[in-house]
């Protein structure tokens, strides 16, 4: 068994990312993100890896691609602003079907807002930022350890789904340094590579499972790359019937999967009269609330998802058959609880604790709302 | 000497480009170089943006990357730092490589990583139907500049040159054994080579302004070097300069050729970290 | 001068060993009891620059240079140095022409003037003038004897069935004016362009492998967009767009083959094919 280490959230990141196999960073520097950069610059080159600074955000994600396209395992990081700019890319990682993880250290925003207050306003951003239709994968970790852990998963889904991959912590968690435990043995998923008759791959093939297999530049494989619509052979088409197919061959392969990614950690949920929704730093604060609700006697449970797309409307739906009331606690205007109120179907009455003022959600807060809350509960 | 269709999608050809448009010339000359050099195959990694040029990638058959508008050589840079060993050449265009791309291409240059971009210029959007570009002359009329373009012109070369590019040339569409010998100077050449090749566009700037079709823009582009002749001469190529001045030369060939420290990214060796 | 002078051109471009090939021809003549005269031209050497060497034989010669249409024998060392030199052959003489290309600089990278003036290879030229042609590739013979440079000895081999004295005068010559160590190469150079020289002999035709008749012009015209780029560059007025708008071939007989229309071809539509290219594959 590993030792226990202090370390910081972003720094677990970048442990987590090598652990992970990553071999290729290319990032800009952004507060409160840079540490992550500047831990990998630290790691890559004894891991045989390249680390490189580019010129903009943009260029950080188109250089990710390009080596992703080479095989690498690779990643960035940035925050707010930054994520803004790599929505291009995201989206052409999305089209293209290449594997690579994008770090969102949340700040407040929008625009350049409060770039050393945490955050949690890019959550429909992560979903939604980049144009046209397209699923999402998104890991909201809570503490230093589960940085480690997320960005690990955030790794293998990539490669196993063969899409971009988006961890998405606050400022908070990125610069809070912790004593964690970090696994010796982990489970490494590597993308599946093409195999056969080069003449004959197809970088796109319709797949049972829907993830075609991938050749990397280089290997002997030739074949055409591009964010356009395209066919089988990733050549360009305007074939609706062809378009339309691989726009819902890109849906499937992840909202099909569901059950391989969907993580939710719910705590105290199966006698709680009310439940908080909550998730990264909050959820931490929430956790804390619940238990010192019990303590009074108020049955209050906590559902926690650790993947926040694609959205655990399931958990939310078994929730809300449980539960009179369900707070959704949030460092934005209202973000997840729209996802929430549409899951919960009318069963459990969503009660929004909402702010944006870069001043964190304290366990004090919550546990004040638990019991306003409670309070109106037992007076209809 | 190997049929240069093999290096040729022949199954995607026709390709897309409009009658007269010389950009196939230029990918006809840059599998010429290949050939020449003979580049592995399975080696080559072409990296396009978006545009006209940019659509060249998708008939070469070599790896090919068609990525976004403008940032083909960031892109490029993830691909090269990669794996090292492939030759990596970007093929973009002068609004996709100077307008929205011009940071990246830049940043390229100034890092001396060992790629080669080829920037097809013909003055004008193409694929979005002629709207006025970055390297659209003064005076010259686009879609967006109904009365003439009041504003100046980039010259590529001396931009590339000027952000420490280790090695600019200048080639014309019309002279394809010029080109090709450039072609493969630039992808032997140590570090990071730009050229730009000076293209038309009969379809939207010849149009437009009244140059004839590909074959006359092609024509006029060999009887014009140094001094600026044919039917473009009062409006090409004036770059940085009031419009009442005549135009400048237009140098061709090797216009820089240095050696200097090729960048491969933070790699392994290249610090003392532990 | 009298009758019986006989004159000998040799042309090539700089590095190919045209003034030694003259300096034995000149001693294979001295050898054979002739009286010689023989004058050159070189020091472009270095640019890729022509070469030449002029060498007359008989009993009493006057004076070095041979005057046009009166040689014996053109040894062209390269093909457009072969069309430079060809009218300096008699009626009924020999051309013994080296397949080999060799674009000297101001042909093709004379970025000012666009120049790609290099002319195609064109047995027809000779066979007009009724000329005994000796086409050969004397680059490869001799490479693959072992050393390139001895490609002069093969061209000399040829040149010496037109010459009219005995072997033994030519290999002599050769085995005292060729480098040390590089006699026997150069002696089996020699006996390789002799039997270059008489296994075409029969031919009626300039026709060894791969070179006879005009170039072939093939237009893909699915690939084609007429766009009249072809037409309006090639120097022998080969191609045209007709009533329709579609490019068509109007003189495939004029062909030279210097591909402009190929490499200026936006479409890839075009391909030149060197006369008889199917011989060249069958034999290569």
């Amino acid at each position: 068994m590993a030792e226990a280490q202090l370390v910081q959230g972003n720094e677990a990141c970048a442990l987590g990312a090598v652990a992970a196999g990553c071999n290729f960073y290319g990032g800009y520097p952004i507060t409160p993100s840079s540490g992550i950069a500047e831990q990998m610059v630290r790691f890559l080159p004894g891991a045989d890896g390249v680390f490189v600074q580019m010129e903009d955000e943009i260029a950080s994600l188109a250089a990710v691609i390009g080596a992703s396209l080479a095989g690498s395992k690779a990643m960035t990081a940035t925050s707010g602003p930054g994520f803004s700019l790599m929505q291009e890319h995201i989206g052409y990682a999305v089209m293209a079907e290449v594997p690579c993880v994008i770090v969102n250290v949340m700040r407040g925003g929008p625009s350049t807002g409060m770039p050393t207050s945490p955050s949690q306003g890019d959550m429909m951003q992560a979903r939604w930022g980049t144009h046209g239709d397209h699923s999402a994968i998104v890991l909201a970790p809570s503490s230093v350890g589960e940085v480690y852990e997320l960005t690990v998963r955030a790794f293998n889904l990539a490669e196993r789904f063969r899409t971009p991959v988006i961890v998405v912590y606050d400022e908070i968690v990125g610069h809070t340094r912790e004593s964690v435990v970090l696994p010796d043995a982990l489970e490494i998923t590597d993308r599946v590579r093409a195999e056969g008759d080069p003449e004959e791959f197809r970088p796109k093939a319709i797949t049972p499972n829907g993830v075609p297999p991938q050749a990397a530049f280089g290997d002997g494989y030739r074949f055409h790359v591009t964010g356009l619509a395209h066919d089988e052979r990733g050549f360009p088409t305007e074939d609706s019937q062809v378009a339309g197919a691989l726009l819902t061959r890109l849906h499937s392969k992840v909202d099909d999967h569901e059950d391989e990614i969907v993580d939710v950690e719910t705590f105290m949920i199966d006698d709680a009269d009310l439940a908080i929704f909550a998730y990264g730093i909050v959820g931490r604060s929430a956790r804390e609330a619940v238990m010192e609700a019990r303590a009074s006697g108020i049955k209050a449970g906590l559902i926690r998802p650790r993947t926040v797309w694609p959205f655990p409307a399931e958990h939310i739906a078994r929730a809300a058959e449980q539960v009179d009331t369900i707070i959704v606690a949030e460092m934005n205007l209202g973000q997840m609880i729209g996802e929430v109120e549409r899951a919960a179907q009318g069963q459990a009455e969503i009660v929004g604790h909402l702010r944006a003022d870069g001043e964190p959600m304290t366990p004090a807060h919550l546990l004040a709302l638990i019991t306003n809350v409670e309070a109106d509960r037992k007076q209809p | 000497m190997t049929d240069i269709k093999t290096y040729l999608r022949e199954w995607a050809m026709p390709h897309v480009l409009c009658p007269g448009c010389a950009h196939g010339i230029v990918l006809r000359s840059f599998l010429e170089a290949v050939d020449q050099l003979q580049l592995e195959q399975d080696k080559v990694a072409m990296v396009a943006g978006i545009g006209c040029s940019s659509r060249l990638a998708g008939y070469a058959d070599f790896c090919t990357l068609h990525g976004t508008h403008g940032r083909a050589p960031a892109f490029a840079t993830g691909l090269k730092l990669a794996r090292p060993e492939l030759d990596v050449v970007v093929v973009t265009g002068d609004g996709d490589g100077l307008a929205i791309g011009g940071n990246h291409l830049i940043h390229a240059a100034r890092r001396n990583i060992d790629i080669t971009v080829m920037l097809l210029n013909n003055s004008i959007y193409g694929m979005t139907g002629g709207q006025a570009a970055p390297t659209t002359p003064q005076g010259a009329v686009a879609s967006t500049t109904p009365s003439g373009n009041t504003e100046a012109s980039f010259d590529a070369c001396a931009l590339l040159q000027g952000a420490g590019a280790s090695f600019v040339a200048r080639v014309l569409a019309a002279n394809p054994i010029e080109m090709t010998k450039v072609m493969a100077d630039a992808i032997t050449h140590p570090g990071f080579s730009f050229i730009e090749v000076v293209s038309d566009c009969p379809e939207y700037f010849g149009r437009y302004n009244k140059a004839g079709g590909g074959a006359e823009m092609l024509v006029s582009l060999t009887s014009r070097d140094v001094a600026v002749a044919g039917p473009l001469a009062a409006k090409r190529f004036v770059n940085h300069v009031p419009s009442s001045e005549p135009p400048p030369g237009m140098d061709t060939g090797v216009l820089q050729r240095e050696v200097r420290p090729i960048f491969s990214g933070i790699r392994g060796g290249d610090t003392d970290e532990s | 001068m009298t009758d019986e002078t006989k004159g000998l051109v040799l042309a090539g471009v700089g590095g190919q060993g045209v003034i030694l090939a003259g300096m034995i021809v000149a001693d294979a003549m001295v050898r054979a009891g002739h009286d010689i005269k023989q004058s050159e031209v070189h020091g472009m050497a270095q640019r890729g620059g022509s070469v030449f060497s002029h060498i007359r034989w008989g009993p009493g010669v006057d004076s070095p240079l041979v005057p046009r249409a009166s040689a014996e024998v053109l040894a062209a060392f390269e093909w457009a140095e072969a069309i430079r030199w060809v009218d300096y052959v008699r009626e009924g003489g020999a051309v013994v022409v080296d397949l080999r290309t060799i674009v000297p600089p101001g042909a093709c990278d004379d970025r000012r003037n666009w120049t790609t003036a290099y002319p195609g290879i064109d047995p027809e030229l000779f066979l007009d003038r009724q000329l005994k042609t000796r086409l050969i590739d004397a680059s490869s013979t001799a490479s693959e004897l072992g050393n390139i440079r001895a490609a002069n000895s093969v061209i000399l081999g040829t040149v010496a069935a037109f010459c009219g004295i005995d072997d033994s005068h030519w290999e002599a010559a050769i085995e005292s004016l060729v480098p040390r160590g590089t006699e026997e190469i150069n002696l089996a150079a020699f006996r390789a362009g002799r039997e270059v020289a008489d296994a075409q002999a029969p031919a009626a035709t300039p026709s060894p492998e791969g070179f006879a008749g005009p170039h072939q012009i093939d237009i893909n015209h699915s690939w084609c967009k007429d766009c009249d780029i072809c037409s309006r560059v090639c120097p022998e007025y080969c191609l045209a767009i007709d009533n329709n708008g579609k490019l068509g071939i109007v003189d495939s007989d004029a062909c030279t083959g210097c591909r402009l229309c190929e490499l200026l071809c936006p479409d890839f539509a075009i391909s030149i094919r060197p006369p008889m290219a199917e011989a060249v594959t069958t034999n290569g």
